[in-house]
């Protein structure tokens, strides 16, 4: 069923809003109490997580746990409720629970500060001063909140299908409107919007199971799910936990398979079509057995028209029903075997050799323009690395490079991770002549350096240790510009040692 | 120890360069590893090895002046770095370093012992002093926090008290940081740049008030705090460097000696970030701090004697010397050990599973053992 999530500034009209939406679409409403209360009952510190985040506080490795926990448990329940009855979430942060689900209609909503005071004033019984300082800390706390929670502003309009000014249209106007706009084909749910909301679900699933086992709950462990394909990563250090893990999850329904991963962190490997045996591939394997990373697939299908999200095929429903379950885990890094799409430029293959590999951290097809890629990507994760590879194939070589330029400046622009084109992954990761020649241009220099410091100590100290002012400003000025310089030749010479022993 | 130049420099033989060297390395190990400047092993260290206290301060804030720069460009391409707020915190910061140099300088210059290490013993006493009482506090706080996240309730996260006092304080003009999202009061500001300023300037270790401030005070987000805190380290290790250098107390040869063994081991350290747990960083940094912090108290009884201020045989000086000397490296050469072993194991183990993947790959797909979702319920 749909899901209208409304963000608002908590006052009174924007609940109004939510149950009047709710009423005109015969839909549940629900508020964010009733989610933190159910959150509460669960065991979460919910308290703990609101002052960590919303005062001058660091997250602890034990709260940053009880976060991942809490957002997967909200996503579950808010699902869970959405799945028996179309649901209005009035909620700051829901809109981010559900980020990338096409029938989610998510709506920002404003008010003007003047009635939002007013309001305030006769709550509180307080003067309009306090109400607008009162607001203003609301406001901020909840921005500190979102930013926490999901890495992102509030305030980000790219968040939101509409943005609604209470200030300019009353309540009952609003709901029309929102009810008429949640009635669109645009927020209609699709067999792909459907599956993507059932992965999402099972993978909050997995994590919130993951949390309530006494032998799992303290581990850092990342779920994601691809059509019912589980890739749970969890850190170097708790790799004690690795065997246990597919034992907490693999009851749960609907996963057809569960790959376990020692990752420290992930690789996004963007492209259209994928060779398990092309030089890209090598390196970013390299790259990612180097950094102790899951590489994760996101296979893009361009498409001239609007961009709409792929359906299953009648082959890839029989392929789904054909395929033995299984689970498979290795430490050091291992997922997923097979995949359920057949001529799909590699991507299979792609998948199963880094399966074999140890770096498969998941991955997922989209159909559609450079816009489908940014909004697809879940900004909740950070990627060391997004590697865009074979792009735009079908068009010519120049426009090629060029288009590729271009999302690669458009990525970089959108999120806030490294993104590098293919073939500059040698030259800017990976050991080469390059680096090699720097390597020992650097440690000629250097060591030139150190000699002559050595072989000339004497006169070195009485030029550092003059008594005249002259010589005083003159040693100063020579520190100044001498020891950047070594920092920099050594820097680079140790930068290329690690580099080579893959250690950087 | 032989002196050139009067009692100012140290005379460097290959033995004594190996030492700075490591010295250099287990700074750096444990810099890359606790995320500070590792001044507070390296600048006593140099001052066991009879190198004046004022000179260690000075070659190393000049050491720092570099690697913060090189480590600062690195921080500055995450996008780590909040330079509006790392450029108020400097203004404040080179008023602290002023008066730090200022006082060291007088104190070397109008003090003396004319015997034993060299260098004025009333600037050791006072670079002593200053370093046993921040760092002891640091110390304690961090196993504090080590130790209380090993309890049944876990980890509970740190201390609000200082932040929850300033919230209630309402301390006019305020500026507002977009990059870390925060507003903070000048007058905080000013007091948190002066202290890191002033502590990079007599000790070198700035960083030990300044992440946590910036953390705790100011509500800045870690990986923000640690690359504007190198960005400011930058600036404050430039100003510090002049100041010393102009001073005449900068020796090039400690400081490019610190280089060859800081710089690799900063790679190692962040490494053991990787592969070791919050808590056990914790119990580790602490534990060295204080050792170091005792290693420093033993020699304090040295310089009051040096002073007048203590009467005691000078033969005593040279137990006084060895045993803060010794209980300094096997501190930093323990803290060492433990990283590196893990580092060590955790390299070790990429290098076998690379190995077995590499095998698996050799073999036929279908050749893994897999495990049916269904019978593992």
């Amino acid at each position: 069923m749909q899901i209208v999530c409304i963000s608002g500034g908590g006052s009174n009209r924007t609940k109004a809003l939510a149950d009047r939406t709710a009423h005109k679409l015969g839909y549940q409403s629900l508020n964010r109490e009733q989610l933190v209360e159910e959150a509460v009952k669960e065991g979460i510190q919910v308290s703990k997580l609101e002052t960590a985040t919303i005062k001058p506080q660091i997250f602890s490795e034990r709260l940053a746990l009880e976060r991942e926990y809490y957002r997967a448990f909200m996503t579950l329940f808010l699902g869970k409720q959405a799945t028996e009855k179309g649901t209005v979430y009035d909620g700051r942060s829901g809109h981010l629970l559900f980020s990338g689900i096409d029938h989610v209609l998510k709506v920002r909503v404003v008010e003007d500060e003047t009635s939002r005071v007013k309001e305030v004033m006769q709550q509180l019984n307080i003067d309009g001063k306090k109400a607008r300082r009162y607001l203003n800390d609301v406001d901020a706390d909840r921005n500190k909140w979102t930013r926490s929670m999901y890495s992102v502003s509030l305030e980000d309009a790219a968040h939101y299908d509409v943005m609604l000014n209470l200030g300019h249209m009353s309540v009952e106007n609003a709901a029309a409107a929102l009810s008429a706009i949640a009635q669109l084909p645009d927020f209609q749910v699709t067999p792909a919007s459907q599956r993507s909301i059932e992965d999402l679900m099972l993978g909050a699933n997995a994590r919130v199971l993951l949390a309530r086992d006494e032998r799992t709950f303290r581990a850092n462990v990342k779920v994601r799910a691809d059509r019912g394909i589980l890739t749970v990563t969890y850190l170097p250090q708790d790799a004690e936990i690795a065997e246990i893990i597919p034992e907490v999850i693999a009851s749960l329904a609907g996963v057809r398979e569960i790959s376990v991963t020692m990752a420290t962190t992930n690789i996004l490997w963007i492209g259209e079509a994928f060779e398990a045996n092309s030089e890209t591939f090598h390196q970013v394997v390299e790259i990612a057995t180097k950094w102790n990373a899951a590489i994760e697939l996101l296979q893009f299908v361009p498409q001239e028209a609007d961009g709409q999200e792929e359906t299953l095929s009648a082959d890839e429903v029989t392929s789904l029903s054909q395929r033995p379950d299984f689970v498979r885990e290795c430490i050091g890094g291992i997922e997923e075997e097979g995949e359920v799409v057949c001529d799909d430029g590699g991507y299979q293959e792609t998948q199963e050799a880094l399966a074999r590999l140890g770096c498969a951290g998941g991955g997922r097809r989209i159909v559609g323009g450079a816009a489908q890629i940014v909004k697809s990507i879940d900004r909740t994760v950070t990627y060391s690395l997004i590697v865009i590879g074979n792009m735009f194939l079908a068009k010519g070589h120049s426009a090629q490079m060029r288009m590729t330029r271009q999302l690669q400046g458009h990525l970089r622009d959108q999120l806030k991770d490294p993104v590098v084109n293919a073939e500059d992954l040698k030259s800017q990761y990976l050991f080469g002549r390059q680096d090699l020649l720097i390597l020992l241009g650097c440690l000629g220099l250097f060591s030139l350096v150190l000699f002559l410091i050595f072989i000339f100590q004497e006169p070195v100290l009485k030029f550092l240790s003059g008594v005249e002012v002259k010589a005083k400003v003159l040693a100063a000025v020579t520190v100044f510009i001498f020891v950047p310089g070594i920092a920099f030749l050594y820097g680079n010479v140790a930068r290329s040692v690690m580099k080579l022993i893959r250690m950087e | 120890m032989h002196t050139v130049l009067g009692n100012m420099f140290i005379s460097l033989n290959f033995s004594t360069a190996i030492q700075v060297s490591l010295l250099g390395f287990i700074g750096g190990v444990l810099s890359g590893f606790i995320g500070s400047g590792g001044a507070f092993f390296m600048t006593p260290g140099m001052m066991n090895l009879g190198v004046t206290g004022v000179v260690a301060v000075g070659s190393n804030i000049t050491h720092k002046f570099g690697k913060a720069m090189v480590g600062s460009k690195q921080h500055g391409k995450l996008g780590n770095v909040d330079r509006r707020l790392g450029i108020c915190l400097i203004l404040a910061s080179f008023v602290g370093i002023q008066i730090a140099v200022w006082i060291n300088s007088r104190l070397f210059k109008g003090g003396g012992d004319g015997h034993g290490a060299g260098g004025s013993a009333a600037a050791d006493l006072y670079i002593s002093m200053v370093f046993i009482c921040i760092l002891s506090f640091v110390a304690v706080s961090m196993l504090r926090d080590a130790l209380k996240s090993r309890g049944p309730d876990g980890d509970q996260g740190p201390s609000m008290k200082i932040s929850n006092f300033l919230a209630r304080l309402y301390l006019p003009p305020y500026i507002s940081f977009p990059v870390s999202d925060i507003r903070i009061s000048l007058w905080v500001l000013s007091a948190v740049g002066l202290a890191t300023g002033y502590l990079a300037g007599t000790i070198g270790v700035g960083g030990f008030i300044g992440v946590p401030s910036m953390i705790y005070v100011f509500g800045v987000p870690t990986a923000v705090a640690t690359g504007t805190e190198l960005y400011l380290a930058m600036f404050m290790g430039a100003f510090g460097a002049l100041n010393y250098a102009f001073q005449g107390f900068v020796d090039i040869r400690l400081t490019v000696l610190l280089y060859t063994g800081s710089l690799l081991g900063i790679f190692v350290g962040v490494y053991g970030t990787k592969v070791v747990k919050e808590v056990l960083i914790r119990i580790v940094t602490g534990a060295v701090i204080l050792l170091c912090v005792l290693s420093r108290g033993i020699a304090v009884p040295m310089y009051l004697h040096k002073i007048g201020w203590v009467t005691m045989d000078p033969k005593w000086d040279v137990y006084f010397n060895t045993a803060s000397k010794f209980l300094l490296f096997a501190a930093g050469t323990s803290g060492m050990l433990i990283i590196l072993f893990h580092v060590i194991r955790a390299y070790r183990q990429r290098r076998r599973i690379e190995r077995s993947l590499r095998d698996i790959e050799k073999m036929e797909p279908s050749a893994p053992v897999s495990l049916n979702v269904s019978e593992a319920n």
